[in-house]
């Protein structure tokens, strides 16, 4: 498609400077004033040659290519992943497994998945440029297409429809990796989250509890069932924080729950100005959830 | 060479029917008018297609268990419309022959029959409302949506009626034999979209 | 060598002076219903909001400059996106396009005296001026919208955008709307009915041709706009459901509605540059447009096919392949009719003796910029590529190509072209090459890497990107190349604002144009032509003959029409000679109507529903009084 667009762009572009260097000079180059012959080139320029390189375009990318985007055939595939966008993270639930996480999705090479996405609140799309064509996630419906990793790597999406305050802040990571890791993975995050050892990460799990986080959060095997945020469980695992704005590391952890607003200005999780020490310790339960 | 007719200047039954007469093209203002229908006409046909959108999104029509409308009455009501629709022709005609009283009260006809239809389609919907509100689901909303838009062009009419009645009364002028050709055809076009939109309002029970 | 006129021409032309005379002072503006007048108004308001739009622009590239910068937070960001975007579409390119250039030339190139409709002008004019002021205030008052320009639900509804923004940015475009619905009609029927006798269709200015399709088209695509936009504020305001899935709605629908309305309006906006650019061409390449048939036809095509495509901008909504198939074949059709109309203009330059002065400047300069434009917009309708670069930097890269490449260069090449001929001086155009050169080279530098950032990942709308995706360079390059095409447009205009008052004086016909604006004096008297002229073919400037002829008329008092404030209207398609029209005069009920249509959307915006109720009546009542004075009674 460059090549041919570069052909038409720099053939217009001569075609003027021909014209800047016979502008002295009436008719065409060589040819002579002749209006039939003029307006032949339009209806050839204008008309016929674009009418072959637009078919031609339209048969390769519309009638052969395209049909490599649909959504996979039912029975295709034998795992279905479903994402479902929330105003700034990523919801991903593994069908039939009973395993759920968030902000991370992780899938074997080699491997067609059935992906079926969906939305919370408002339009987010669904995008991993190194692996997918964009699927928009739309509430009220569910659109699935094929994710397909042809070889290990670690992929990062991005939400690709305005969401609102954080659409720029709405980032994942698709992680490719060799069946027996991911089934070790899978394995991992379908069980309750490990219990907190240590004072410190103990007074942590009950902060966590009763001091409002678990309203909106979800740790499995814990009281905390909410629902408006990511899902927990296996935080501890997961290599960025808030939908891949920030790394996951205590330091960042604690910003990140200490004073929402300061990494990501609009974000619907309070600060709930809960003092230095129960935040030391609250991080201090979430980074042993492995 | 024929002198060009001075249009606006023709006053009284004779002048304005020989202007009439000698314009070839059509006037301005019935050019306005025809434009100005075209895009009602669309908005109209943006609601209708609104109205099956949202229909063909879902199996249960109408939604939340709302009655299907009933039929008689709503046929009526519009046939009654489109019927007056012969005196707004026929008013033309004698206004273009220089009959004007007949004009006016063919057109004072056409109007109180408008006018009743609006207050009973008007009296049909808050009966309705009794019954659903256009809160309660989409098909409430584009239900009430609808006709309402239409009743709103219907108003509109009345008040284009109202005001020819009151200039007619005062005798004829090229520019009001204009507005009378320009009502007529306002309410042709306010017909058609009485039955589009009906037809489309029964739709679930037809 | 002067050569007197005869006494009796002298007469005449006092006749006209005096029937014509427009009021003076601010009264005068206030209640003017002259097209030129009310062109010059429309120029100036649109030009306000172009400087608005550019600000916001300026804004949004110094955020991005760089990552992680904070010289807006995203609140502010996303409001300034969304401003730009509606105020450059429907405040400045389509108002500056239609209610500017339509205004002032369409009646002077079909040899008329005003447009069919002038009170309605006037309103439309003040409709414009009130809904853009009702946006901005809304601005102002911290209530920007801030869903972007096509504002989609569910982020625009109730639930996900609380406060009033996305109502000023649904009333205000609903608003200004019937403002653009009454130019449209106007510039129609004027079209059709007021050409000069003899000035059949097909020796009609291509620019009328342009103008007549951008009418017909926004006819038919604003209804959906506006139902689209009366939908949403049912359900925002009132609580009805329509796009809301819970009850019964679909935010799909939104997106087909918006797009029905929103692809020909992308039409809409660069068909009048098409009928700029098809007047300055023959004009200064000394020839006729090669293929004029075709190019009329195709003007025409644009229009008319640009009704079956929106869907292509929902390719990753989800839709059925069929149906994604469907709306990419229609999307490759309409490059034909471009296509032939890039080919003629090459041609005609190429065959023609062109002098490179600034108008032909940019129009080259914009026929370089479509070509890469279009060949962008022809890659979406590739379907897997459009799914993956919609909603990046290479759309920004695309429309900004098309929008400013090649809809505001022919709007620039016409100020400069008919500069002279509104303020009867020369511009500078040592000043005007240079800055054409500034704003080209801005423009590419500015727009041209958001092609690769776009290919690169970068998603559009996002307020910020972090250091490590390596899209810094071209960032910093593009607010740059933003700045320089800031200074190149500053550079217009302050040439044009300081010609306004050193200009060397400009005479009837500076460059040798082809239409007949030219043929009168510049400016143009208040009664344009003191004869209706004589028309044989499209180049009536160029029919010696037949200018000799409306000399003569003009010394025997044919043609002249001056028992009253009158002008010719004649049969459509033939243009036979048919009536005299005698046409209004001022009328202060314009700006009394818009007022009293401002206070119903004010109040409707507030909620007030008793007070908009009020507010209708008055806007009844001065609606009566606009028609209330017959034109016999003038």
């Amino acid at each position: 498609m460059l090549v041919v667009a570069g052909i038409i762009f720099f053939g217009a572009v001569a075609m003027l400077v021909v014209g800047w260097f016979r502008r002295d000079r009436p008719g065409l180059p060589f040819l002579g004033e002749n209006e039939t012959l003029n307006t032949g080139l339009v209806v050839l320029f204008g008309m016929a040659i674009p009418i072959v390189i637009l078919v031609a375009l339209f048969i390769v990318s519309d009638l052969v290519l395209l049909p490599e985007t649909d959504a996979p055939a039912a029975g295709s595939t034998t795992m279905t992943v479903t994402v479902i966008g929330h105003q700034w993270f990523w919801q991903v639930r593994y069908e039939g497994e009973g395993a759920e996480t968030a902000n991370e999705i992780h899938i074997p090479v080699r491997t067609p998945i059935n992906l079926v996405v969906r939305s919370a609140d408002v339009i987010h799309s669904f995008w991993v440029p190194e692996l997918n064509r964009k699927i928009d996630m739309i509430p009220g419906q569910a659109n699935n297409i094929e994710l397909y990793a042809e070889s290990a790597g670690v992929f990062r999406g991005q939400c690709a429809e305005f969401c609102g305050l954080q659409h720029a802040h709405m980032a994942f990571r698709v992680y490719a990796e060799p069946a027996p890791k991911f089934k070790a993975w899978l394995a991992g995050i379908k069980r309750p989250a490990v219990e907190p050892t240590g004072a410190e990460a103990q007074q942590g799990q009950r902060a966590f509890m009763e001091d409002g986080c678990a309203a909106c959060h979800t740790i499995a095997g814990t009281a905390a069932e909410g629902t408006l945020g990511p899902n927990l469980t296996h935080l501890a695992g997961r290599e960025t924080l808030a939908a891949d704005t920030i790394p996951n590391t205590p330091g960042y952890l604690l910003r990140w729950i200490q004073n929402p607003q300061s990494v990501k200005p609009g974000t619907k999780m309070p600060g709930l100005g809960l003092g230095k020490k129960k935040y030391d310790a609250i991080v201090a339960y979430l980074t042993e959830l492995r | 060479m024929t002198p060009v007719p001075r249009s606006m200047e023709a006053a009284g039954a004779g002048p304005v029917r020989r202007v009439d007469t000698a314009r070839r093209a059509q006037a301005s203002g019935w050019w306005g008018a025809a434009l100005l229908i075209a895009t009602e006409a669309t908005l109209f046909a943006c609601l209708i297609a609104t109205y099956f959108y949202l229909r063909f999104k879902t199996s249960e029509w109408p939604l939340g268990g709302i009655e299907k409308p009933s039929v008689t009455l709503p046929l009526v009501f519009t046939g009654m419309l489109v019927a007056t629709s012969i005196p707004m022709f026929l008013s033309v005609k004698a206004a273009r022959g220089g009959a004007v009283r007949a004009a006016w009260w063919l057109l004072l006809l056409a109007t109180a029959v408008q006018a009743t239809y609006l207050g009973l389609q008007i009296h049909l919907m808050v009966d309705d409302l009794h019954s659903f509100s256009p809160q309660a689901n989409a098909y409430g909303s584009i239900y009430y949506t609808l006709i309402t838009v239409h009743h709103a062009h219907v108003a509109v009419g009345l008040a284009i009626d109202a005001w020819l009645l009151w200039k007619l009364a005062r005798g004829i002028t090229n520019y009001r034999l204009i507005g009378l050709r320009v009502a007529a055809f306002y309410w042709y076009f306010v017909s058609a979209t009485a039955v589009a939109v009906v037809l489309t309002q029964l739709y679930p029970s037809l | 060598m002067t050569v007197t006129a005869p006494a009796a021409t002298d007469v005449r032309l006092k006749r006209l002076e005096t029937i014509w005379k427009e009021s003076p002072g601010v009264l005068g503006w206030l209640t003017t219903v002259d097209h030129k007048r009310i062109g010059i108004l429309y120029f100036f308001t649109s030009l306000f909001f172009f400087g608005a739009g550019g600000v916001e622009a300026l804004l949004i590239r110094t955020q991005l400059i760089g990552p992680n910068q904070s010289t807006l937070d995203p609140a502010t960001f996303n409001e300034m996106m969304s401003t730009h975007g509606t105020t450059m579409i429907f405040f400045f390119v389509v108002p500056m396009s239609l209610g500017a250039f339509g205004n002032y030339l369409i009646p002077l190139m079909i040899g008329a005296r005003d447009m069919a409709f002038p009170r309605l002008n006037a309103l439309s004019y003040w409709i414009f001026l009130c809904a853009g002021t009702f946006l901005y205030v809304g601005v102002f008052s911290g209530n920007a919208p801030s869903a972007g320009w096509f504002d989609y639900v569910p982020l625009a509804s109730k639930a996900y955008s609380p406060g009033p923004g996305i109502d000023f940015y649904a009333l205000s475009l609903l608003f200004v709307g019937i403002s653009t619905t009454f130019g449209a009609i106007n510039a129609i029927v004027t079209i059709f009915k007021l050409r000069a006798p003899g000035m059949s269709l097909n020796r009609m200015p291509l620019f009328c041709f342009a103008f007549l399709a951008v009418s017909f088209a926004l006819i038919f695509a604003l209804p959906a706009l506006s139902t689209a936009l009366v939908l949403l504020e049912l359900e925002r305001l009132l609580g009805f459901h329509f796009y809301i899935p819970s009850a019964g709605g679909d935010p799909i629908l939104w997106q087909n509605l918006f797009w029905i309305f929103g692809h020909p309006e992308v039409y809409i906006i660069i068909l009048p540059a098409f009928g700029i650019a098809t007047s300055i061409i023959p004009t200064f390449v000394r020839r006729k447009m090669v293929a004029w048939p075709l190019v009329a036809l195709a003007e025409i095509l644009v229009a008319f096919l640009g009704f079956g495509v929106w869907a292509h901008h929902m390719f990753a909504v989800g839709l059925a392949s069929a149906t994604t198939i469907y709306f990419a074949a229609a999307s490759l059709i309409i490059v034909i009719p471009s296509g032939i109309q890039l080919f003629s203009w090459i041609t005609t330059i190429v065959t023609g003796t062109p002098r490179f002065q600034t108008p032909l400047l940019w129009i080259v300069g914009f026929i370089v910029l479509f070509i890469l434009g279009g060949l962008s917009g022809v890659t979406f309708a590739a379907i897997p590529f459009d799914q993956q670069t919609t909603d990046t930097y290479y759309v920004v890269a695309h429309f900004h190509y098309v929008i400013f490449g090649a809809a505001v260069f022919p709007l620039l090449g016409g100020m400069f072209y008919w500069f002279p001929k509104v303020t009867g001086r020369m511009y500078n155009e040592g000043w005007g090459k240079a800055s054409f050169w500034l704003t080209f080279v801005g423009t590419n530098i500015t727009f041209f890497p958001m092609h690769i950032l776009g290919l690169d990942g970068m998603p559009r709308r996002d307020y910020t990107y972090g250091p490590e995706m390596g899209w810094t360079g071209l960032n910093l390059i593009e607010t740059l190349g933003a700045y320089l095409l800031a200074l190149g447009l500053l550079s217009v205009f302050v040439n044009l604002a300081v010609s306004l008052f050193r200009g060397a004086p400009a005479g009837n016909d500076p460059f040798g144009g082809d239409t007949l604006e030219w043929s009168t004096t510049s400016p143009p008297p208040e009664y344009n032509y003191a004869v209706i002229p004589k028309v044989s073919s499209p180049y009536a400037m160029w029919d010696v003959e037949d200018r000799e002829e409306d000399a003569r008329n003009l010394e025997l008092g044919r043609k002249t029409l001056e028992q009253g404030h009158e002008t010719a209207a004649s049969t459509a398609v033939d243009a036979e000679w048919d009536e005299i029209l005698e046409m209004p005069s001022h009328s202060a009920w314009p700006p009394l109507v818009a007022l009293a249509m401002s206070g119903v959307f004010a109040m409707v915006l507030l909620q007030q529903w008793l007070a908009a109720a009020i507010f209708t009546v008055v806007l009844a009542v001065t609606v009566a009084g606009f028609h209330l004075k017959e034109p016999e009674e003038a």
